[in-house]
């Protein structure tokens, strides 16, 4: 019996926990099978404002740990104006994350704090938030029912940020494939708004972990797209947690 | 002593007035006349003009064998002092001035040294009958008393000339027979050019000559 | 009223002149009354939107005074709950070196979190690098300016812009221009954004903010936020809504407010003295109309009406006139004021526009009005009093009352004795201003007594001069007593004024002086930004050290200034080596030992305030002070009040020790050097400049510039004093024009006769000329002497108002220079009413009634 059929034959009430647990164990599978040591990737970005000028930019990123408890460093490297900023992020299993952000011609970093993580990431359609790694115990989800997605069959689930989570969306859907249990697309909405959409494209297995090389986010408050590319992906890599330190951050411009 | 020839006087206002229309006057010199008429007739404003208080529109006057036309008002003002002397109707005594300093004020403006201003002065204050009043303001004499200061004042420099305009037109019919008599008796005295304006038939009939004006013209001129 | 269309129109026709020149006195005085309170109000006004249009949607404000704090504190307040957001600003004004445009307002804003505080609204088509704060930010060179900035110097995205920073001047970059409305309009259009952080860097701030600016997190009440952040600060921080700054701003202005008014109320004087005189005339003039008007059936009441209603028919006029004029003065006088304010206090200020509000226009029109209806009240009553039948007899002049004098001189003892009252016993501001008032009020009610027994003591002067001219001149000054007072009144007011000023500008300039002696000795000054006032730039500390070793320096003194706010006031507190200084300084004392305060000072032990802090703030010897600094209040008693000219609110000194532990910064923004014997200030500045100059912002100044700064800036805090005092006096001079036109008219009988007897038209001039020498002299013994008792009043009004104790000085220099001054103006406006009165028709004058 599939699970939509016995959902069927339960009382609503029950079928709502049971979506509830369902949705969670959905989510948690999604996490395993993508948690890493460590992950190492470089991207390209592209902005397409909303007459068609693209620009671009590139980064290298490296992560240690990964969901709810990770550290990363993005480091630009394109255009010639930017290069060398460099973003320091640590994830906490409990709380927002803190960013920092190392600017090299003033020789100084910056903290980005947690309430300004609703603007977006540098002239990008990402926002500081979309750019943290979601922890499955900082939401409640909801399964929704399942939908095709690209010719791939997923699961619709809605997540809420739970209190002590910070969020700039009232909640967010998510379409997670149910073949490989990977994220499709993610949709963030602001009351019944849609503030912002991510389609995870181009999914491939790296090192057994299928890996999105593609990210397109469409933010449609400015009706503006950005793609992110992922190169050189690598996962397990070795590093070290005093490479994602301030004085690193110092030490490497 | 007094010659006007073709003399006109025009007011531009609203309406274009002529006051006098070509006049001609010859007055000899100790000749005691008195100019009347209707008012309007333009009296005062022919005594106006033998006074050089005013210029004529056109014509000539000469007074004293000064033409007065074409001369600086300085000129005019030398001319008026130094061969005429005005009594007013309404006295026109400076009221801040006592008798004396009043009498004494043409003779001022003639730059006079002080000690004989104030002997010509007194003089002519007792010549008027008013040698008590001498240190006197205008407001504490009585109308009479007031035209004899004016007059002692006319007679500063005794100048060749007196005109009169309504001397006694201000006063009762008594004080104005005082005054006429006074006036009659400088002019016998001091053997003036005397000119009286007056719309009095009495006192014009007491005058030796009677020049009769109307609407601008002399339309008589007699001697009685 | 319909009355006053018959009978007065045709007169006010008929003497256009003379109706101008009195509408002129009440013009004057509303004009300067309107120009200075909307100039006011548009400062305060600019300075408030330009507060709120750079607060954008903030709804506190969170400050240390001028000092700034560390950054540690930004994180502090972003943790609270009540706070949404929460952004860091440095702000200041800075030379930005292109020809006319003056200052640009810097703000240093964290665009990384800012943009949900401020709206950038910022131009189309440039939106990718707008849009993109990472090259903002990775470019500390970023500027971003408004559309109206970059169209007034051809500026576009891209464009260069060389503006000095603490490490010489730097090219910057516009990479955003602002659309105009909102944020890009504060200042006039004048600001520029960029990093916060760059903007540190650039002003030499340190690891230090000036502000934050916080939005509240939505439902929560704004004042409960600004508790809790209060309570998580500590009292040293002020934390206030935007609106708080405008209110700090107006206590500065107030000293300036006061003298303002002062001196309108002066002009709205000397203008209603005119309204009088001229009514007196007109009721003089017009006995004989008033004589028949009552003999037609008038009533008093109607008579007095009629001079009333065209009393406030004049007032109307010249209120109208005086708004109008107002609204340029106001123009004029903002632009001045606001650069005296930018100059004096560092204070931006960039007035758009001087508008009149409509409240200020009807205040204007109600002072014109009533000044001239109370001026007019006394002559109508005459006037209503006018016996009818001895008014219809010719020739008959009016004569003062001695009734009248009586009562006059009854109230004169009386306003004099209750003068003296006030002050004996007067101790606050009410009583004080009342007796001002009062002993004003006294000479004003002698003027008519005085000017009369003057008159008669000047006539033998004038007879002595030109005997018969003389002598019309005095009699004639005699016998009008009222038109001579009046005028003469107005006279003695504004020269009163004169004195006042003047004698209270000359002992601030000499009290500046032995102060700057005293105080401002080091050859040579070396600071961050371009003037002594302007503290927008900072050292750090170690560059003093550096300066030490050029050669031919033997001390540097590392000063701090800013301002705190004390007990609700901006004041400046001073940061210097108090032990270093107490080598140099001998301050002057005006309370306590100066050695023993310096001692104490310099081990933190106390501080030493400035006399006008002292008076100003109600402070005492020994009296604890507490100063809001990062780390919590500041308490330490005062130790000495001495003289000290450093801010007219007050300032405060402190050793740097204390402000290094309590305000966490080692900053500097001037440097005082002193120089070995033997070595030349200029050759040692030109020493510093050529190691220094390429690499550091810095303006060395000589002493000697110093002081020229100084002066200029007193100069320019006078200025409007100045304006004011002219104005006093071209009031003044209208009304002996009107005097003398009026007294012309008067006496046209009376000239007429004089040249009908035989007085030539020099004559006639002379004796003119003589009566307005005559008025001026009147008018300058008494004025002169009031002016005495009006400076006494001024500088008692300096020390409460501005708490600066200034000697009683009588500037016999200003008042020598008035006595030629007075007569030369009296004989100047004696011309045209002796023009006036030769050119006359001689029939018309005898005849005339």
């Amino acid at each position: 019996m599939s699970r939509s059929t016995a959902l069927l034959c339960l009382p609503p009430v029950f079928a709502a926990m049971l979506g509830a647990q369902e949705a969670r164990s959905i989510v948690e599978e999604a996490q395993r099978r993508t948690r890493a040591e460590s992950q190492r990737y470089e991207g390209t970005l592209e902005v397409i404002g909303n007459r068609g000028r693209i620009a671009t930019k590139r980064w290298r990123y490296e992560r240690l740990g990964s969901h709810g408890s990770s550290k990363a460093v993005l480091r630009f490297t394109a255009p010639p104006e930017v290069k060398g900023v460099a973003l320091l992020i640590h994830n906490h299993p409990d709380r927002a994350s803190d960013q920092w952000m190392w600017t090299p011609a003033l020789q100084r970093e910056r903290r980005i704090a947690l309430q300004d993580r609703s603007t977006r990431f540098f002239g990008t359609d990402f926002s500081f938030e979309d750019l943290e790694e979601r922890d499955v115990d900082q939401f409640d989800f909801r399964l929704l029912g399942e939908e095709q997605l690209e010719g791939a069959a997923c699961w619709k689930i809605e997540a809420s940020p739970k209190k002590t989570r910070a969020s700039q969306y009232t909640r967010s859907l998510l379409w997670i494939r149910k073949d490989n249990y990977a994220w499709a697309q993610m949709e963030g909405y602001k009351g019944q708004r849609l503030i912002r959409r991510v389609r995870y494209l181009d999914l491939q297995p790296v090192q057994g972990i299928w890996t999105a090389r593609r990210l397109e986010v469409t933010d449609f408050t400015r009706n503006s797209r950005t793609v992110l590319r992922l190169d050189k992906l690598e996962y397990n890599v070795k590093l070290s947690d005093d490479e994602f330190t301030l004085q690193a951050l110092r030490r490497e411009s | 002593m007094i010659d006007l020839i073709e003399v006109s006087k025009c007011f531009d206002g609203k309406r274009r007035v002529v006051a006098l229309d070509r006049v001609d006057l010859r007055v000899d010199k100790g000749e005691l006349a008195a100019i009347v008429g209707p008012s309007g007739s333009g009296k005062s404003t022919l005594l106006n003009l033998i006074g050089g208080l005013d210029r004529p529109t056109a014509g000539e006057i000469v007074i004293d064998g000064v033409r007065l036309n074409g001369i600086s008002d300085d000129e005019l003002t030398r001319v008026r002092r130094d061969k005429i002397g005005f009594i007013f109707q309404f006295f026109n005594l400076l009221p801040t001035l006592s008798c004396l300093e009043n009498v004494a004020l043409p003779l001022h403006l003639r730059g006079w040294p002080k000690k004989k201003t104030e002997a010509r002065a007194r003089e002519l204050l007792e010549l008027v009958g008013l040698s008590a009043r001498l240190e006197h303001l205008p407001e504490e004499l009585s109308g009479g008393e007031r035209q004899r200061v004016a007059i002692a004042r006319a007679l500063a420099v005794y100048p060749p000339i007196l005109l009169a305009d309504e001397p006694t037109g201000n006063l009762d019919s008594r004080t104005g027979a005082e005054i006429l008599s006074l006036i009659h008796d400088l002019h016998r005295r001091l053997g003036s050019t005397v000119l009286i304006v007056t719309h009095d038939t009495q006192i014009a009939a007491t005058c030796p000559r009677l020049i009769t004006l109307r609407d601008g013209r002399i339309v008589e001129d007699r001697r009685q | 009223m319909r009355l006053a269309r018959l009978i007065g129109w045709p007169y006010a026709r008929k003497h256009v002149l003379r109706t101008c020149l009195t509408v002129a006195g009440i013009a004057l005085g509303v004009a300067v009354f309107v120009a200075m309170h909307s100039a006011n109000r548009a400062i305060l006004g600019a300075f408030q939107r330009t507060v709120n249009q750079i607060a954008g949607s903030a709804q506190l404000q969170v400050t240390a005074g001028g000092f700034g704090f560390p950054e540690e504190i930004l994180e502090r307040v972003q943790s609270l709950p009540e706070v949404q957001v929460a952004v860091p600003v440095i702000e200041a004004v800075v030379d930005t070196g292109l020809a006319a445009q003056g200052s640009l307002l810097i703000l240093g804003v964290d665009m990384t979190g800012d943009r949900s505080l401020r709206q950038y609204d910022l131009e189309s088509g440039e939106e990718a690098i707008i849009e993109d704060p990472l090259v903002f930010l990775a470019q500390p060179d970023s500027l971003i300016v408004t559309r109206e900035f970059a169209a007034r110097n051809r500026l576009a995205i891209g464009s260069r812009l060389s503006l000095m920073t603490m490490e010489g001047p730097k090219e910057f970059v516009v990479r955003g221009i602002m659309r105009p409305g909102g944020f890009g309009r504060a200042f006039g259009g004048n600001v520029a954004v960029m990093d916060v952080y760059a903007a540190q860097k650039m002003l030499g701030r340190g690891r230090r903010f000036d502000r934050i600016d916080v939005g509240v997190r939505e439902g929560i009440p704004v004042e409960r936020c600004r508790q809790a952040l209060q309570a998580a600060l500590g009292p040293g921080f002020e934390v206030e809504p935007p609106g708080a700054r405008g209110q700090h701003f107006e206590s500065m202005l107030r000293g300036y407010t006061v003298t303002m008014n002062i001196s309108s109320l002066f002009a709205l004087f000397i203008g209603m003295f005119m309204i009088y005189n001229s009514f007196q005339i007109a009721v003089s003039e017009r006995r004989n109309e008033i004589g028949i008007l009552r003999a037609l059936g008038a009533t008093q009441a109607q008579i007095r009406g009629l001079f009333l209603v065209e009393s406030a028919m004049l007032g109307g006029a010249g209120a109208a006139a005086g708004i109008l004029l107002g609204g340029v003065l106001a123009r004029f006088s903002a632009a001045y004021i606001g650069a005296l304010l930018q100059d004096v206090y560092g204070v931006p200020q960039n007035i758009e526009a001087a508008e009149l509000s409509t409240s200020l226009v009807a205040a204007g029109a109600a002072l014109g009005v009533v000044a001239s209806v109370v001026a007019a009240w006394i002559p109508s009553r005459a006037a209503a009093r006018v016996d009818p039948v001895q008014a219809l007899q010719k020739g008959k002049y009016q004569v003062l009352t001695a009734g009248e004098n009586r009562t006059r001189r009854l109230a004169a003892a009386a306003s004099l004795a209750a003068a003296l009252v006030c002050l004996v016993v007067g101790d606050t501001a009410e009583v004080f201003y009342a007796g001002y008032l009062l002993a004003v009020l006294t000479a004003i009610l002698l003027a008519p007594a005085l000017s009369l027994w003057l008159s008669k003591l000047l006539r033998p002067l004038l007879r002595w001069l030109r005997p018969v001219e003389g002598t019309l001149a005095a009699d004639s000054l005699i016998h009008a007593p009222r038109r001579t007072s009046a005028t003469v009144a107005a006279l003695m007011l504004s020269l009163a004024m004169v004195i006042g000023f003047g004698g209270m500008a000359g002992a601030i300039y000499d009290s500046v002086t032995e102060w700057m002696d005293q105080v401002l000795n080091p050859d040579l000054f070396v600071t961050a930004s371009g003037s002594i006032s302007q503290r927008n730039f900072t050292f750090p500390a170690a560059f003093a050290r550096e300066l030490e070793h050029i050669e031919g320096v033997e001390q540097v003194q590392v000063v701090r200034h800013a301002r705190v706010i004390f007990r609700g006031v901006p004041v400046s507190v001073v940061a210097a080596e108090v032990e270093k200084l107490a080598g140099k300084v001998r301050r002057i004392v005006m309370q306590g030992k100066l050695d023993e305060m310096y001692r104490l000072t310099a081990r933190g032990r106390g501080v030493i305030v400035s006399d006008n802090f002292a008076d100003l703030r109600g402070v005492r010897l020994g009296e604890v002070v507490e100063l809001p600094s990062p780390r919590g209040m500041l308490r330490l008693p005062v130790v000495g009040i001495t003289r000290d000219y450093t801010d007219q609110q007050g300032s405060v000194l402190i050793d740097r020790e204390v402000y290094r532990r309590w305000w966490q910064d080692d900053t500097a923004d001037v440097l005082r050097v002193y120089l070995r014997p033997g070595f030349s200030p200029q050759e040692v500045k030109r020493r510093i400049l050529e190691k220094f100059a390429a690499r550091h912002r810095l303006f060395v100044l000589e002493n000697a510039e110093v002081r020229r700064e100084i002066v200029r800036l007193t100069d320019q805090w006078f200025g409007m004093t100045y304006n004011q005092i002219a104005v006093a006096v071209l009031v003044a001079v209208l009304g002996i024009v009107n005097t003398l036109t009026v007294s012309i008219t008067d006496r046209r009988r009376e000239l007429g006769v004089l040249q009908s007897v035989g007085g030539l038209r020099r004559q006639v001039r002379h004796t003119v000329w003589m009566e307005a020498v005559g008025i001026a002299l009147i008018g300058l013994v008494l004025g002169l002497a009031l002016g005495a008792v009006n400076l006494y009043y001024t500088v008692e009004m300096v020390h409460r108002v501005a708490g600066l104790r200034i000697d009683y000085q009588y500037p016999w220099r200003i008042a020598g220079l008035l006595i030629p001054g007075m007569l030369l103006i009296a004989l100047v406006s004696a011309l045209w009413p002796s023009e006036k009165a030769v050119r006359g028709r001689l029939v018309e004058a005898l005849e005339y009634e």
